[in-house]
């Protein structure tokens, strides 16, 4: 690519229009195989479950009753209120835990150590769902927990007084955390390294030091990656399951059961053969989800090729 | 320092003047403690991610009673050990081994096809204008917001529509429609791949398919890495797709297979009987049923960290 | 400085006029409602157009020789695999599941989509939760097995109340596994060293628990602390928690004396301490009360799986005995609660009858399986017997088992039904977090009267005081 070469014209007319044929054409073969994939596992589904949160089970356009019928389950509101309080704790923990280790990482010195630490912090990510039942169930006992001198120092004696319900929240967001902040953080790794090291040079040499360069320069470019993280962050945080479900399951339903939405729509879907409720919860999640996005979307002006 | 990018380090004369000229010696206690408190944070994160899984690796090597009496972090035993992988491998015949197989089958399948899809749409979407892109990026997005409880019932059905209930397929297809890793591609072109890059490309000359093969794909080693793992992760951990469409235990991936496991577990189902499985059993399933993920991460760790073009472009 | 050509976004060549993205979406609502369509019919056309029509009480799927295909869970895979060796000419698909324990809903989700689709369902399976019928019948998944299917000869042989949970308005809709009858399993050389007599009734149950708990501190005679516990305790009383009164009605009053008697009594032991709030499988019971178990009573099945096991109390041999339940005095029968079994389910839409019910006899009723392999109390009467005397070859127990098993299997208590709600479940969701935080269980009675009816009427019961 020898851009000091003796500049050529550019083309006629004709051949500029012809490239930008060229380009579209070229444009939609790149995404064919993505675009089939996305109809027919993304797409159909989709608006499958969209058309079932309208309707009733005889197939009869149903208005908004389902939501309404849905949200008067004995369940709903409380779901509601534990969503939000976990979508708080998880979000505020993620954001500020993972760009934060994310950055100090990046400033190791040394390469082996930042590679060895990167990967004891994604171990657990790899312990997804029914893997970590059992783990979590002796760590959250303080009769057999290596964490026992810390949960006895709470105060804790038993299981049962470590996933009282005022904890849940917090319990739900750590879970949550312990396994998905390792994937995050080798993400936002990545993204540090594509800043390109002449800024963080000439930072350095104007005397900024490693706080300093964060808040200035790392952090404001990895904007579009936050927001990635944060929109994907709050769906699933609305979407709250696996973890509830995992203690629901660890302590034989003391703790955790129709905690969540999501959970709530699970048993509409398949306990009670609902699937148009169900389908009703989804939706609103999705919406709420969706509502978030575009502010984010917007905001970080994510959809422009930077 | 980073010093794992394959960016030259590009020298920059500071004009004169220019620098300030702070003393030194004023910046060390700040810059101590500036050294201290990055360490403790990352000490402290490292034992609340590590504790846990250093519990199940002692565990794996524990009979029952002394995981429930022994101190949780002591050693067990090399023949309990033995013990347990025995008592594991028995249960129906070696499943375990069927089930890791299965898993590898159905996640490697998938991320050929995801990578073959979805880094191209990636690429395609950060660096072409073409009419749809927009609805693409906001459908993409609307469907990964999707939660999955309410998709199980039309996936369901459309995969019995073609057939193929009860088949790898009807796990390998859906798995391998990976919008995070399109949107991660997109993220990653928007970001590292300069247009000018491209546009100079073109009026070179080059069609499309050129500029996709000879530049942009030789600079996605650490884009492709990324997606092919994190595809491959989700993919090994996913429960309740294939807990849905396979019918047959044979077919099951390991995560699956650790769920019913667990259910034959005396504690969590007391009428457990002679198929009993113990949690020691349990801790060295999951350990194995891990294992693969660690090891593709060791392998791509490698490549997932490597930076930038290597100054292709002059700001 | 490289010059930069910006593309001209010219409209050089108009395309047509139909918006991308309405086209999008018109194509997928044409997908889905070709998927919703396909998904309809075939679920339409399974249930009414068989050419057998009506026979043995319901809509026969047109039947043929060929694999018959049964679910099992691991612990049934060896029954299975015993009928498998018996008949070397039928051809049998084995295929393993959880067993619908735990409460993971497996063989309801599954059912669901199979209904959906019009195809797939198994021709037998093992259910470890006793309450399939709730939902079973109404799908029309189950085939009804007491009109014509078998012989009501065989029917009879199954204990008294073995098949409550398969009846729904006289039709017996599934068989039996095994039973689960409480008793009260207690240490006998103990109780002899300290000159204490088997409590009859339930006073002198409590009477012997605040004995106990005085001079011998820290030893148990009761646990109050499982998911199981209402069953235990509450069935026996004969407490109307679980009154099912038909496949869709129940009747809850859980603040009549019969329960408020046993709620006290659970309550003046848990103070006194003679009465653990730790569940029976918890680590922390495991620690805290290996060798400190007086009494506790419990189902048929906490022999082998919480005393005569290395994970469990490992109690050494010749200490657990069996005393029948203890009883209220005043009550005109005896009663005892129940904590489990399992059930053979017999799909209706099966092409297979004739091997499944051959099938389903065998494995309930063989004594091959059912004594030597089986875990569980057999629910059928005959090979419990034999069951029994290969217990007592164990030498395990003090004494001989078998009589008070015997005498209890009969005993269970039928007011409380199997409802599609589960008890086990709002128990640990509302009494146990409230015991954890040290409130008693009379206190929160009322609660768990509205927890009961919540859930019920979630699941679409008509729920009567």
């Amino acid at each position: 690519m020898n851009l000091a070469a003796p500049v050529r014209p550019a083309g006629t007319r004709a051949t500029r229009a012809l490239r930008r044929v060229r380009a579209v054409r070229a444009g939609h073969v790149f995404v064919a195989g993505y675009v089939m994939l996305l109809a027919a596992f993304g797409i159909v589904p989709t608006a499958y479950g969209i058309y079932f949160a309208f309707t009733n089970s005889a197939n009869y356009f149903a208005g908004l009753s389902n939501f309404t019928a849905a949200a008067r389950d004995f369940r709903y509101l409380p779901a509601v209120g534990h969503v939000a309080l976990y979508l708080l704790i998880w979000l505020v923990a993620l954001v500020l835990f993972v760009t934060g280790l994310a950055l100090v990482l990046h400033q190791l010195p040394a390469r082996r150590t930042g590679r060895l630490v990167r990967f004891l912090y994604y171990i657990p990510g790899a312990l997804a769902g029914a893997a970590s039942v059992m783990v979590w169930l002796f760590m959250l006992d303080p009769t057999v927990s290596p964490a026992a001198p810390f949960l006895r120092l709470l105060g804790y004696g038993t299981f049962g007084q470590v996933i009282e319900p005022g904890h849940l929240a917090i319990l739900f967001a750590m879970i949550a955390f312990w396994t998905g902040a390792g994937g995050w953080i080798v993400v936002m790794y990545g993204a540090l390294n594509n800043i390109p090291l002449d800024v963080i040079e000439a930072a350095r040499i104007d005397g900024a030091g490693g706080w300093q360069t964060a808040r200035r320069i790392q952090i404001p470019m990895l904007r579009k990656w936050i927001a990635y993280m944060v929109i994907l962050a709050f769906a699933a945080g609305t979407q709250l399951f696996v973890e509830p479900q995992l203690i629901s399951e660890a302590s034989l339903g003391v703790a955790g059961r129709d905690y969540s939405l999501n959970q709530l729509s699970y048993d509409f879907a398949f306990q009670n053969n609902n699937v148009n409720y169900a389908a009703a919860i989804s939706v609103e999640l999705l919406v709420v989800s969706l509502v978030v996005a575009a502010v984010f979307v917007t905001r970080s002006r994510f959809f422009d090729a930077d | 320092m980073p010093t794992d990018t394959t960016a030259p380090t590009v020298t920059r004369v500071a004009p004169p003047g220019a620098g300030r000229s702070r003393p030194r010696r004023r910046r060390r206690p700040a810059r101590a403690a500036g050294q201290i408190l990055p360490g403790l944070l990352l000490i402290v994160f490292l034992v609340f991610f590590v504790l846990p899984v250093i519990w199940l690796l002692l565990a794996a090597t524990k009979t029952d009673a002394q995981l429930v009496q022994d101190n949780p972090l002591s050693f067990g035993s090399w023949h309990a050990l033995r013990q347990n992988w025995d008592a594991l491998t028995s249960f129906q015949g070696d499943a375990i081994l069927l089930w890791l197989r299965n898993s590898a089958l159905y996640a490697f399948l998938a991320l050929a096809i995801t990578l073959v899809a979805g880094i191209p749409a990636g690429y395609a979407l950060a660096m072409t204008e073409f009419r749809g892109r927009r609805v693409l990026l906001v459908a993409t997005l609307v469907v990964m917001l999707m939660p999955t409880t309410t998709l199980v019932v039309p996936l369901f059905l459309e995969i019995n529509a073609v057939h193929l209930i009860g088949s790898l397929w009807s796990v390998v297809l859906p798995y391998a429609f990976y919008p995070f890793g399109v949107y991660l591609t997109y993220i990653y072109f928007s970001t590292a791949l300069p247009r000018d890059l491209l546009a100079a490309a073109r009026i070179d000359g080059c069609t499309e398919f050129g500029a996709f093969r000879r530049i942009a794909l030789p600079l996605a080693a650490p884009i492709i890495a990324l997606v092919g793992f994190f595809s491959f992760v989700a993919n090994w951990t996913n429960y309740f797709l294939p807990y849905v469409m396979l019918p047959d235990s044979n077919q099951y991936p390991v995560q699956v297979g650790l769920g019913l496991l667990l259910t034959d577990v005396p504690q969590f189902n007391p009428t457990a009987g002679t198929a009993a499985v113990l949690r020691p059993e349990l801790a060295l399933a999951t350990l194995v049923a891990i294992s693969p993920v660690l090891i593709v991460f060791l392998f791509a760790q490698r490549f997932l960290i490597s930076g930038l073009l290597a100054g292709a472009t002059k700001e | 400085m490289a010059l930069v050509i910006r593309a001209v976004r010219g409209r050089r060549h108009p395309r047509p006029s139909l918006p991308r993205a309405v086209l999008a979406v018109s194509v997928a609502a044409l997908l889905a409602s070709t998927v919703a369509a396909c998904g309809n019919g075939a679920s339409s056309s399974g249930s009414g157009s068989s050419s057998s029509g009506m026979k043995d009480g319901f809509v026969q799927a047109p039947q043929s020789s060929g694999t018959l295909t049964v679910w099992v869970d691991s612990t049934r895979v060896p029954a299975a695999q015993a009928y498998q060796k018996a008949h070397p000419n039928t051809k049998l698909n084995i295929v393993t599941y959880d067993g619908d324990a735990n409460g993971s809903n497996t063989l309801q989700t599954k059912v669901d989509l199979y209904d959906r689709t019009g195809s797939g369902w198994p021709d037998v399976v093992f259910s470890a939760e006793n309450n399939e019928i709730s939902w079973a019948v109404n799908a029309g998944f189950t085939a009804p097995l007491n009109e014509g299917l078998i012989p009501s000869s065989t029917l009879s042989n199954f204990a008294a109340g073995a098949l409550d949970p398969c009846t729904v308005n006289g039709k017996v809709y599934c068989l039996r596994n095994d039973l689960a009858m409480v008793v009260l399993w207690y240490n006998a050389p103990l109780m002899k060293q300290w000159g204490y007599q088997v409590p009859m009734t339930w006073p002198q149950y409590q009477q012997l628990g605040l004995e106990v708990a005085k001079q011998h501190p820290g030893y148990l005679v009761g646990n109050a602390g499982d998911t199981f516990t209402p069953e235990i305790y509450m069935w026996a009383s004969q407490c109307q928690a679980n009154d099912i009164t038909g496949l869709r009605a129940v009747t809850v009053n859980v603040t009549s004396p019969s329960c408020t008697r046993m709620a006290s009594l659970l309550d003046t032991l848990i103070k006194a301490g003679s009465m653990s709030k730790l569940s029976v499988f918890s680590t922390a019971f495991d620690k805290k009360e290996k060798g400190k178990v007086l009494m506790l009573p419990g189902p048929a099945w906490f022999g082998g799986a919480v005393f005569d096991t290395s994970s469990g109390l490992n109690t050494p041999k010749g200490q657990i005995a069996v005393a029948p339940g203890p009883q209220w005095p005043g009550s005109a029968t005896p009663s005892t609660g129940n904590v489990g079994g399992g059930l053979w389910l017999l799909s209706a839409h099966s092409r297979h009858l004739a091997e499944a019910v051959d099938f389903l006899t065998w494995v309930t009723g063989n004594n091959a399986y059912q004594d030597d392999l089986a875990p569980g109390y057999p629910a059928y009467a005959p090979a419990a017997s034999a069951w029994l005397a290969n217990q007592a070859k164990s030498g395990y127990y003090a004494g001989d088992i078998a009589p008070v098993l015997q005498q209890a299997a009969g005993q269970v208590w039928p007011g409380w039904g199997y409802g599609q709600f589960s008890q086990e479940a709002i128990w640990a969701s509302t009494i146990d977090p409230g015991l954890t935080a040290g409130k008693t269980i009379t206190s929160m009675l009322s609660a768990w009267q509205s927890a009961i009816t919540e859930h019920a009427q979630a699941d679409g019961y008509q729920v009567s005081p």
